[in-house]
């Protein structure tokens, strides 16, 4: 589903790349964390899976698209495909939870009738059902993750990416949050879920990709966070 | 594409930077209703110089000899100098005038000053040959050919004196173009600024868009909207406005020139077949500077 093959990326204000010859393969319907120090590459990993940024050398796929060759016009086909959840939520403050999640339905032309079905069924799945009209501000950070959980995945992507969507949390919502992106990865959508906490990455006992400088230096199928960091 | 959303999200960008907005379309309908004044006068001069030329004549003034002597032009002097004039290039028609003749076409132009026709004397007035050109152009030779030769006092051109009042027209023209252009400089450059910032407020939904996967359509053309409306709502100002200063202003300034006869009237005729260039190019020119800056300034 995913597949990067030898991709390095440097950016033109930094000396060191900040992905380094990296292969690696998510394949569909599998969860999988991608972890590392500060600056190790994560985000940037995400970003061109989401072709937010081109790869300087090497091929990115996610499902049949070749991202980097994609035309500027068919980059909305992937983005479709892909949904993604950032640390700061990144929801519209002036927009109710079922706006919000309309939304994204709203301007890929998704029809009315469409939205006023599929919006309340996954507000349900991410356990928002008697919340569809608060505003943002009106709820804890956890129920904001789950609207951007929510809003990432009415489309039903075939992939979802997360940076860091615990990042803001405390332990328990974070926990919360991991049982829905479970949730999520359980109707066969693949999960990569960038993050630097131990503890979920500990607790859930999923594959483990790590990056160290832009490098890949683990891939484990059953992985803990590591005890040399 | 969802015309209820986009067009939603057009309303809320405008009102969103109201003060903006108003300044983006009252620039825009000056700088339109300056274009439309510019374009009215450009019809006025036409109009005037079709019907003008067509009633101007060049004056071919003959002698004293001749004026006292020679009442019918049958003298050998005048009549060859009337088949000359019929067999030049150019020449429409030739009229012989006589000082009898000028001398009641001067009182019937003074007839409401009765002290001027006291003193004039039929002597004072010499007798003409009158020439429609069939192209004013042509002045120049005859003048030419004619001026110095026996019997002929001088050559004059009514038309000299039109063409210094279509001088200072086409003057007024121009200067009406260049604040229009100078105008318009500044409605695009409010247009491409608002632009900006309606994208820069509007920055976390473009960023919501792009990563949803929402076309480049869906992203920019509520931009362009706000632009191609204020364009339009523009130029809707700039007609009334011409309504409005064609009623209030030249109608009343003017009316004694219109009564006369002297410069053709501004109809509303003439205000609405300009008024669909002033819609088309408020909302085309609106739409390439909103696309220019989405090209220049704002990531999709
Ligand atoms: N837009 C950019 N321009 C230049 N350099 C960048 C840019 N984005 C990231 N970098 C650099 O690339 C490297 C990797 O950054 P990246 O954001 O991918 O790390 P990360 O693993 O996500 O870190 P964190 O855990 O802090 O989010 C870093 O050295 C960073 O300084
Ligand atoms: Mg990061």
């Amino acid at each position: 589903m995913i597949r990067l093959e030898h991709v390095s990326k440097s950016y033109r204000t930094s000396t060191r790349p900040a992905l380094d010859d990296v292969t690696v393969a998510v394949g569909k319907g599998e969860f999988a964390f991608l972890i590392g120090p500060s600056g190790s590459g994560k985000s940037t990993l995400l970003r061109l899976l989401l072709r937010e940024e081109v790869a300087s050398t090497g091929d990115v796929y996610v499902a049949d698209l070749n991202v980097g060759k994609l035309s500027q016009r068919r980059i909305p086909q992937l983005r479709q495909r892909v949904g993604c959840v950032f640390q700061d939520f990144r929801l519209l403050g002036n927009k109710t939870v079922t706006e919000n999640v309309a939304f994204a339905l709203e301007v890929i032309g998704k029809p009315r009738h469409t939205i006023r079905k599929v919006v309340p069924e996954v507000l349900e799945l991410v356990g928002l059902e008697g919340k569809a009209d608060r505003m943002p501000h009106e709820l804890s950070g956890g129920e904001q993750q789950r609207v951007a959980i929510a809003r990432a995945f009415v489309n039903r992507p075939l992939v979802l990416l997360a940076d860091e969507p615990t990042g803001n949390l405390d332990r328990d919502i974070s926990h919360e949050i991991m049982l829905l992106l479970e949730r999520v990865n359980r109707t066969g959508t693949t999960v990569l879920m960038a993050t630097h906490d131990h503890t979920i990455v500990d607790s859930m006992r999923r594959r483990v990709v790590e990056l160290h400088l832009g490098q890949l230096v683990r891939d484990e199928s059953r992985g803990v966070y590591g005890v040399s960091r | 594409m969802r015309a209820s959303f986009v067009f939603s999200e057009v309303v809320t960008g405008l009102r969103r930077n109201v003060t903006m907005t108003v300044a983006m379309i009252l620039t825009t309908a000056i700088s339109l209703g300056l274009l439309g004044g510019g374009l009215l006068v450009v019809r006025t001069i036409d109009r005037m110089q079709q019907d003008y030329y067509q009633r101007v004549e060049t004056v071919v003034y003959l002698s004293a000899d001749i004026s006292a002597n020679d009442p019918g032009c049958t003298s050998s002097t005048c009549s060859a100098l009337r088949g000359q004039l019929e067999s030049a290039p150019g020449v429409q028609t030739v009229i012989f005038e006589s000082r009898q003749a000028a001398f009641a076409r001067f009182q019937r132009i003074f007839q409401g000053q009765p002290e001027l026709l006291q003193l004039a004397r039929p002597e004072a007035l010499p007798a003409s040959l009158r020439v429609q050109l069939s192209d004013p152009a042509r002045f120049p030779s005859i003048a030419k050919a004619f001026t110095g030769r026996p019997g002929v006092d001088r050559v004059t051109d009514q038309g000299e004196y039109l063409r210094q009042l279509f001088r200072a027209l086409d003057g007024l023209r121009n200067a009406t173009f260049v604040i229009a252009l100078i105008q318009a400089l500044a409605a695009l450059l409010l247009i491409s600024n608002t632009i900006q910032i309606s994208a820069f407020t509007r920055r976390a939904e473009v960023g919501v868009m792009r990563l949803t996967g929402a076309s480049r359509w869906y992203t920019q053309l509520p931009f362009l909207l706000e632009a191609v409306v204020a364009g339009v709502v523009g130029g809707v100002l700039a007609i009334v406005g011409l309504v409005i200063g064609k009623v209030a202003f030249v109608d009343r300034v003017l009316a004694g020139v219109f009564e006369a006869a002297i410069v053709p009237r501004i109809g509303y005729a003439d205000i609405f077949s300009v008024a669909p260039i002033l819609l088309l190019v408020g909302a085309s020119v609106a739409a390439l500077t909103g696309y220019l800056t989405l090209r220049l300034y704002v990531r999709t």
